[in-house]
């Protein structure tokens, strides 16, 4: 079998071509339509935001190649067929497999390591296998890929730490609070940057999630927008923000005021009402709205937006070191997988050999149980089983030999004649004596051409 | 002076040793990268092996002490603290964000082994238990120990917090930190192991006035204002003070981190009082030489506990 793969990714097509190819979660028509097309071929449809990807195991010299995959992909979604082929990429057996494992492991990501991806390919896997279009390769490779990208992942930690502003705000949070199923967060402020953080908070499950902002029709809507409600939270005027301020524990600000809207002054009163309680603020406003000074304070911890980004920063940095590492057991995984893919293959053709040879076997046995049948001479039961013998050699032998005939300029003849004396151990022969002085043949050339006449009739 | 049992020093010695690298490698492995990486299999290895040997000599010393009391001088009472350590050290090292305690338990662990080797070495001394209140003596070393163990997890868990916290604050290397334990985790575990503590500790106090009383004249007028209950006083009212925290906003976070530190510090303190400076009710005042080896604890002519010491 041959591993082959088509796509298309953030790398190489423009967002517009990837809105036209996308399949969303629901890739089953096309592997049923794959499955008619190509019906000896196993396929997974890997499609996400950013890539639409094909994994292909067909048999050698049969359906799809790369064209064939261009070509399906442009009819199923009416894209011309050079559009998709220019912005496409394709590659074959152990890049094939190199490119899957990376994408598991995060590291064709647009994010470096992110863990998503490697959901998406389960869940595509997990369609293809529903769908009977993975067979016993792909299966081999998807599972393999996954089990390394988990490896991978736990030993490099690839995947640790945040890398956009609102994960590693609520990573912060969750490092000053256990449990969020009583806790209140308020949001000052309708921006969409408060709106981001906003939605990463809301993922903790608190118990309360206000809105405040100087226009408080915009906070209604933010709050519609997050899908808010009463009693979970929604807007609320700005003249009750101090109230908020008491009871909230995770204070998001994003608002456009030019002056610090929380300063110690107003804090302090605001502290000993709230016991004390700790209070986590993330001020994502440029210019800042909570004052410097209000970190300093017990039990409050200030983060202004530049704290965010360079934790950001940190994690990217710190991902860039352990994509080394990924790659190095990712190329470990890949070998020892397309290894076992080979053995697997190795076990088809072992079987087919076997069944070749026994059909040869069953036609020439049967033909001299024929002649014998006839015959009660011991003499011409002698003959007709070393015919036999010699029927059947020359027939076992026929296709093998053939391809090592000097006439075939095409035929990797010094190659067949090492896998011959491999496989025959026939080293310990003589070499042949070249034909004349000077002359330095090939041993394969040297090998004897089956001779049809002998063939034909099978005598020695 | 009297030796314990060479082969329990030496092997305290050995745990001290082993607990002291361990220690190093727990706390470089914090600083280097994160909680989660501190529990190595050769850590959680040595400290099964610590608290197996130490229940061990634990329960071998009580075998051979011929009574009911399984703490019968100070180093028992140490044994039973190192393996109640270890045993908590196992514990949380179970839990993923927990993992990073075990940094901050380990040195606590390494102090008491080797305070061990001194109570085995060179302050041996067992326990008068030739009285008429053995089971109060047994309550009063029980709640000692067993509360002392219970405030030196609570000031593990403090440590952490002001680590943690100091992190947090300062805004270094936030990006390992979300392995840690959560402040919120650290305050609840400080103020749950403060109160088992507490009420331990008041069950200690309590036993040993109890049994003090009965000799109360042998103390003189002054015994109650001596360093060492002072001391003893002043940390049962620290820990009164930590499991209210709650209630007394103005001491939650990180003021109740340093209490549980000073609450241990103030424990370890009124021990130190105890052996380093003997008073006339205290067990450095028996000469050395009506001291009997450890096989005739029974006979032995101190008696050493807690706060309160009497002959």
């Amino acid at each position: 079998m041959r591993v082959l793969f088509v796509g298309i990714n953030h790398r190489t097509a423009p967002v517009e071509l990837r809105e036209k190819l996308a399949m969303g979660d629901d890739t089953q028509p096309h592997l049923e339509a794959f499955r008619q097309q190509f019906p000896g071929a196993e396929c997974v449809i890997v499609s996400t935001c950013n890539r639409v990807e094909l994994y292909v195991a067909r048999p050698i010299h049969d359906q799809p190649k790369a064209d064939d995959l261009h070509r399906f992909l442009a009819d199923r979604f009416g894209v011309p067929v050079g559009e998709v082929a220019s912005a496409s990429i394709h590659r074959e057996q152990d890049q094939a497999l190199s490119h899957l494992f990376r994408v598991c492991c995060g590291l064709d990501s647009m994010v470096l390591g992110e863990p998503q991806v490697l959901g998406q390919v389960k869940r595509a896997y997990a369609s293809a296998t529903a769908a009977g279009v993975a067979g016993p390769v792909l299966h081999k490779i998807f599972q393999q890929a996954i089990a390394t990208a988990k490896q991978a992942r736990t030993a490099t930690g690839i995947d640790a730490g945040r890398v956009s502003v609102g994960s590693v705000a609520a990573d912060l949070a969750r490092q000053v609070f256990a449990d969020f199923s009583g806790k209140a967060v308020l949001g000052i402020g309708a921006g969409e940057v408060a709106k981001l953080t906003l939605r990463h908070m809301l993922d903790l499950e608190p118990k309360h999630l206000w809105l405040v902002n100087r226009t408080a029709q915009r906070a209604a809507d933010l709050a519609q927008r997050l899908g808010l409600a009463h009693p979970r939270g929604g807007g609320r005027p700005w003249d009750q923000l101090d109230e908020l301020l008491t009871q909230a524990d995770i204070v998001v600000t994003s608002t456009a005021s030019t002056q610090p809207i929380l300063t110690p002054d107003r804090f302090k009163p605001i502290l000993r009402r709230r016991r004390y309680r700790p209070l986590f603020v993330i001020d994502l406003a440029v210019p800042r709205d909570a004052d410097p000074a209000i970190g300093s304070m017990t039990n409050l911890y200030l983060y202004n937006i530049d704290d965010l980004q360079s934790v950001v920063a940190q994690s990217l940095g710190q991902r860039s070191d352990q994509a080394q590492a990924c790659e190095h057991y990712i190329s470990q995984a890949v070998a020892a997988c397309l290894n076992q893919i080979t053995h697997q293959d190795l076990g088809h053709l072992i079987r087919k050999l076997r069944t070749k040879l026994h059909d040869i076997g069953q036609a020439e046995q049967k033909r001299t149980l024929k002649k014998l049948a006839s015959t009660h001479d011991p003499e011409a039961l002698d003959d007709a089983l070393g015919e036999h013998t010699q029927r059947l050699i020359n027939k076992i032998l026929h296709l093998p030999l053939s391809q090592l005939d000097q006439r075939n300029g095409d035929a990797p003849l010094g190659f067949y004649a090492a896998a011959l004396r491999r496989l025959f151990d026939l080293d310990d022969e003589a070499p042949a004596e070249p034909d004349a002085p000077g002359d330095t043949p090939n041993r394969a050339a040297s090998l004897p051409t089956p001779d049809p006449a002998t063939r034909s009739h099978g005598d020695p | 002076m009297t030796l314990a049992n060479p082969i329990t020093t030496l092997t305290l010695i050995a745990l001290t040793a082993l607990s002291i690298l361990t220690t190093i490698g727990a706390l470089w492995r914090l600083r280097r990268s994160d909680g989660q990486s501190v529990a190595t299999g050769w850590h959680r290895m040595i400290v099964a092996v610590t608290a197996l040997t130490t229940l061990g000599l634990f329960t071998q010393r009580w075998w051979a002490g011929g009574n009911w009391q399984p703490v019968t001088a100070h180093m028992d009472g140490l044994l039973l603290m190192a393996c109640l350590l270890a045993c908590a050290i196992l514990f949380i090292q179970t839990r993923p964000r927990l993992m990073g305690l075990s940094a901050f338990a380990l040195p606590v662990l390494t102090f008491v082994l080797g305070w061990g080797i001194c109570a085995s070495a060179w302050t041996y001394h067992p326990f008068d238990l030739r009285d008429l209140h053995p089971v109060w003596r047994g309550v009063h070393l029980a709640g000692v120990y067993l509360g002392t163990a219970s405030c030196g997890i609570a000031a593990i868990a403090g440590g952490m917090y002001l680590y943690i916290q100091a992190r947090l604050k300062h805004k270094s290397r936030l990006d390992g930190l979300g392995r840690l334990a959560s402040l919120e985790t650290l305050e609840y575990m400080i103020v749950r192991t403060a109160t088992l503590g507490f009420v331990l500790l008041t069950l200690g106090l309590v036993s040993g006035v109890i049994v003090v009383s009965e000799d109360i004249h042998h103390l003189g007028n002054g015994w109650w204002y001596e360093p060492k209950i002072l001391l003893a006083v002043l940390a049962w009212l620290v820990y009164a003070l930590l499991m209210n925290v709650r209630y007394a906003s103005s001491f939650r976070g990180r003021r109740a981190a340093w209490l549980s530190i000073i609450g241990l510090a103030l424990l370890l303190a009124t021990y130190g009082v105890v052996i380093s400076f003997p008073s006339r009710n205290s067990s450095a005042d028996t000469p050395e030489a009506d001291l009997k080896p450890f096989d005739e604890v029974a006979a032995a002519a101190e008696i050493v506990y807690f706060g309160v010491e009497s002959r």
